[in-house]
């Protein structure tokens, strides 16, 4: 690329350029921290000016997207990790999967390809941000069948990630599942449709432990099988 | 890749009722994805409207974009922009590839006289309301003729910068560039307290 491709932001927040180009100028952006302050406001700024083409939708369509919803899986959700205990803040566990299964609906007759947005993604990463932290810490396990699974954990940040990369795969119509261990509780933190993407989030509490099972595909409410390996966090 | 000091910063902000909202949605509360539907419902569609022009394909491009936004809400981070901008973000990209899609179009919006869409005209006005609205049609008008121009044909019209270019017989990095200091221009002035 040329010396003057931080000019490009423009026309990139203006969604401007070719998919190559988009292409070219994300990989930019990884290392570019200007260019990625300038994209934010220059959305921003372009979101503004669509947003003054406010313009009420037909009444009908809002059965239509409320019904699709319905019949629409989300990414796995946040959780409270221990909405039980009295007297404490419930505490999100925010999990961020990077990558997310194209999902099929049909909706109004028509069917609606719904697959992952090439330009709403994080740049990097979630599970980047932590691993390229500064002061990152690493370490990597064996599982019980036989992969590896490296855990970063990033005290500036109070995030910790996940690199499941190393994992076997899981077999047909089965997935890895995350959870967050305390005490005897186990509740879910992701479901991992895509291995390569690995999983983020929220340093847990103390004597919070996170395992990683085998579940039937779409992930269960509660662990059907034994964990492949259980990690504590704090001793990374 | 080095620590950015101040780009993660959390602003002690109240955050606005559509970050509340797409809190919400992200644990799945379908109440609160319905009232984020009757809150930037009207945005979406206003700019798939305007981007796509056909009333039904506009409909099927903001099913589309509220399917994304129940779907990723999990993953989004309010700390990398706010969740209305998310949403426009998605709004305007899925409008512009559904206008990519149809070439068809395209040529008729050619043969319908661009540059005269691109100025504003006082019937875009029945859109203005909200006081945020007639601020960007102030600020708007603070972009040379040429910045303008730049950004509503890719912005509302869906062209490729080189495809401006072509339009408005400029040179590549003349209208790249006014693309950029054009919505630096806006953003400044969006920004000025009024
Ligand atoms: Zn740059």
């Amino acid at each position: 690329m040329t010396a003057d491709v931080h000019t490009l932001s423009g026309a990139y927040a203006l969604d401007a350029l070719s998919p190559e180009e988009a292409a070219e100028f994300r990989s930019h952006l990884e290392g570019c921290a200007a260019c990625r302050d300038e994209v934010r406001e220059l959305r921003r700024a372009a979101a503004l000016m669509g947003a003054a083409e406010a313009e009420p939708p037909p009444p009908e369509l809002k059965a239509r997207v409320l019904a699709a919803a319905d019949r629409t899986p989300q990414q796995p959700p946040r959780l409270d990790l221990r909405p039980r205990e009295r007297g404490a803040q419930p505490r999100r566990w925010r999990t961020w999967v990077a990558a997310a299964a194209a999902a099929v609906v049909v909706a109004g007759g028509a069917a609606v390809t719904v697959d992952a947005l090439r330009d709403d993604e994080p740049v990097p990463t979630a599970v980047e941000q932590v691993f390229e932290a500064e002061d990152a810490r690493t370490a990597t396990v064996e599982t019980a069948n036989g992969g590896r699974l490296t855990v970063g954990v990033s005290p500036s940040r109070n995030e910790m990630a996940v690199d499941t990369s190393g994992l076997p795969d899981p077999g047909e119509g089965r997935v890895y599942q995350i959870w967050a261990v305390h005490g005897t509780e186990m509740v879910s933190a992701a479901v991992l449709d895509d291995v390569e993407a690995g999983a983020a989030m929220g340093m847990p509490e103390e004597d919070t432990e996170v395992a990683l099972t085998v579940e039937p595909a779409g992930g269960s409410e509660q662990p059907t099988s034994a964990p492949i390996v259980q990690v504590d966090p704090r001793d990374v | 890749m080095g620590s950015e000091p101040g780009l993660r910063l959390v602003h002690a902000r109240e955050p606005a009722d559509v970050d509340v909202l797409v809190g919400q949605v992200a644990l799945g509360d379908s109440a609160a994805f319905e009232q984020l539907y009757d809150e930037v419902g009207s945005m979406v569609y206003g700019v798939a409207r305007r981007v796509v022009r056909d009333p039904a394909r506009a409909e099927d491009v903001t099913q589309e974009v509220f399917l994304d936004v129940w779907r990723k809400a999990p993953g989004f981070d309010l700390e990398r922009g706010s969740a209305k901008t998310w949403i426009m973000t998605i709004a305007h990209r899925r409008a512009v590839d559904a206008v990519r899609r149809n070439e068809a179009q395209k040529k008729y919006d050619e043969h319908a006289g661009v540059p005269d869409e691109v100025h504003h005209d006082a019937a875009d006005d029945r859109l203005i309301a909200a006081e945020e609205h007639g601020a960007v049609r102030d600020c708007l008008e603070t972009l040379t003729a040429l910045q303008l121009e730049s950004v509503r044909l890719a912005y509302f019209n869906g062209y490729t910068y080189p495809e401006v270019a072509t339009l408005l017989d400029k040179p590549l990095p003349t209208i790249k560039t006014r693309m950029r200091d054009g919505l630096i221009r806006l953003r400044d002035c969006l920004e000025t307290p009024r």
